[in-house]
């Protein structure tokens, strides 16, 4: 009796520890969600205020949150019926880095021009992935 | 060449040109509505430069190969029945325009441009969200394989009807590249039908274009001569497929 106690108490324990591990993730992308929409509106900001600061200050907010997108994590964090898809939101991932940083060329070059068309590529890309995942 | 003379060229210049201003940008639309754009005749080639020939070509393999601009992937694909004739088309703006047929003796074989046309997904050497879905495999795009299928949105394209819209988000077909087919049994791209988006994929890719190619102006460089071509699974790294 004392087995099987001790046997149901660590299956509890257990099943809270992976619901846990799943929430986490949860938060943690809707906190990457919320940094990237935060990052994206800075942007925006400093091409509508001629700051480059600012948007470069939005550029490396936005790279700091792709790290969870591209690696293997985003299996635990994308909706259940969209867990297939996950090669897609890494694919999302690398396009919005490889436009960030072609945006910083962009800006240091002062090609604003190039730089906002990189800023309409990741607006898109970020669409793109909410058309997809989100169901939208 | 006299004065005379070449007065009567330009004004026979001039009349062309005011008959059919269309000229002007290389698009030529009959009078049946077919939308299409020369460009020069390229040899679908191996890798190796030996010339493709269609008897060789695998059944239901998606082959790609870069026409007519340097960095704009076509595919290439024997289909496993012979396709439909004179498909009535329409582009997102309206235009209707006639695809013929598919090439070959089975007149099975077919290409297209391998951009898809809801968000210019294409193959790049490191993946690929667009191919050609055999029959025997099956895709959550459409409830029939056998087709063409953009994984990135789910749109899919009828192969053996010059890649009209069966489903998905995408407006219009896959532009079709006219082919063709040589009595040595060789295979030549001519040119472009349909409505294309090529600026627009210059300009949305351009810093994937400058990793790939070097840059705008090698990405936009016109294809001359021949054209290699590979199956996507050695052009591309990885195939995802939904």
């Amino acid at each position: 009796m004392k087995k099987s106690f001790t046997l149901f108490v660590l299956s509890l324990l257990m099943a809270g520890s992976v619901n846990a591990t799943s929430t986490d993730h949860r938060s943690m992308l809707m906190k990457d969600m919320r940094t990237m929409l935060d990052a994206m509106e800075q942007i925006q900001r400093g091409g509508l205020y001629s700051s480059t600061e600012d948007m470069k200050t939005g550029i490396k907010k936005l790279q700091g949150t792709l790290k969870t997108l591209e690696s293997e994590e985003i299996k635990f964090i994308l909706p259940k019926d969209q867990v297939y898809a996950y090669k897609f939101a890494q694919k999302t991932a690398h396009m919005l880095r490889l436009y960030s940083d072609d945006m910083i060329v962009s800006i240091d070059a002062g090609r604003m021009d190039e730089a906002l068309e990189d800023y309409t590529q990741l607006l898109k890309q970020c669409t793109s992935c909410h058309i997809r995942i989100r169901n939208w | 060449m006299d004065r005379r003379n070449f007065l009567k060229v330009v004004a026979a210049s001039a009349t062309v040109m005011a008959i059919s201003p269309s000229m002007i940008r290389g698009n030529l639309y009959a009078e049946d509505g077919m939308l299409f754009k020369a460009y020069e005749k390229v040899q679908l080639v191996d890798a190796a430069g030996k010339p493709i020939k269609v008897s060789t070509l695998a059944k239901e393999v998606t082959y790609i190969f870069n026409y007519p601009h340097a960095s704009t992937p076509c595919m290439l694909i024997n289909l496993p029945k012979p396709t439909e004739k004179e498909v009535a088309l329409k582009s997102e703006s309206g235009e209707s325009y006639i695809w013929k047929s598919g090439v070959g003796k089975e007149r099975s074989v077919v290409a297209y441009v391998a951009i898809c046309t809801h968000q210019m997904t294409h193959p790049t050497p490191n993946d690929s969200f667009i191919t050609y879905v055999p029959t025997a495999k099956k895709t959550m795009a459409y409830d029939k394989s056998g087709i063409i299928v953009c994984s990135s949105h789910l749109s899919a394209f009828d192969a053996g009807a010059g890649a009209k819209v069966l489903g998905g988000a995408a407006t219009q077909p896959l532009n079709s590249v006219i082919l063709e087919h040589a009595d040595d049994d060789t295979l030549w791209a001519v040119g472009i039908l349909g409505s294309d988006k090529f600026q627009d994929y210059f300009k949305s890719f351009r810093p994937e274009l400058k990793e790939f190619y070097g840059g705008p102006a090698e990405a936009k460089k016109l294809v001359s001569i021949s054209a290699k071509t590979v199956k996507l699974t050695e052009y591309s790294k990885e195939i995802i497929q939904y």
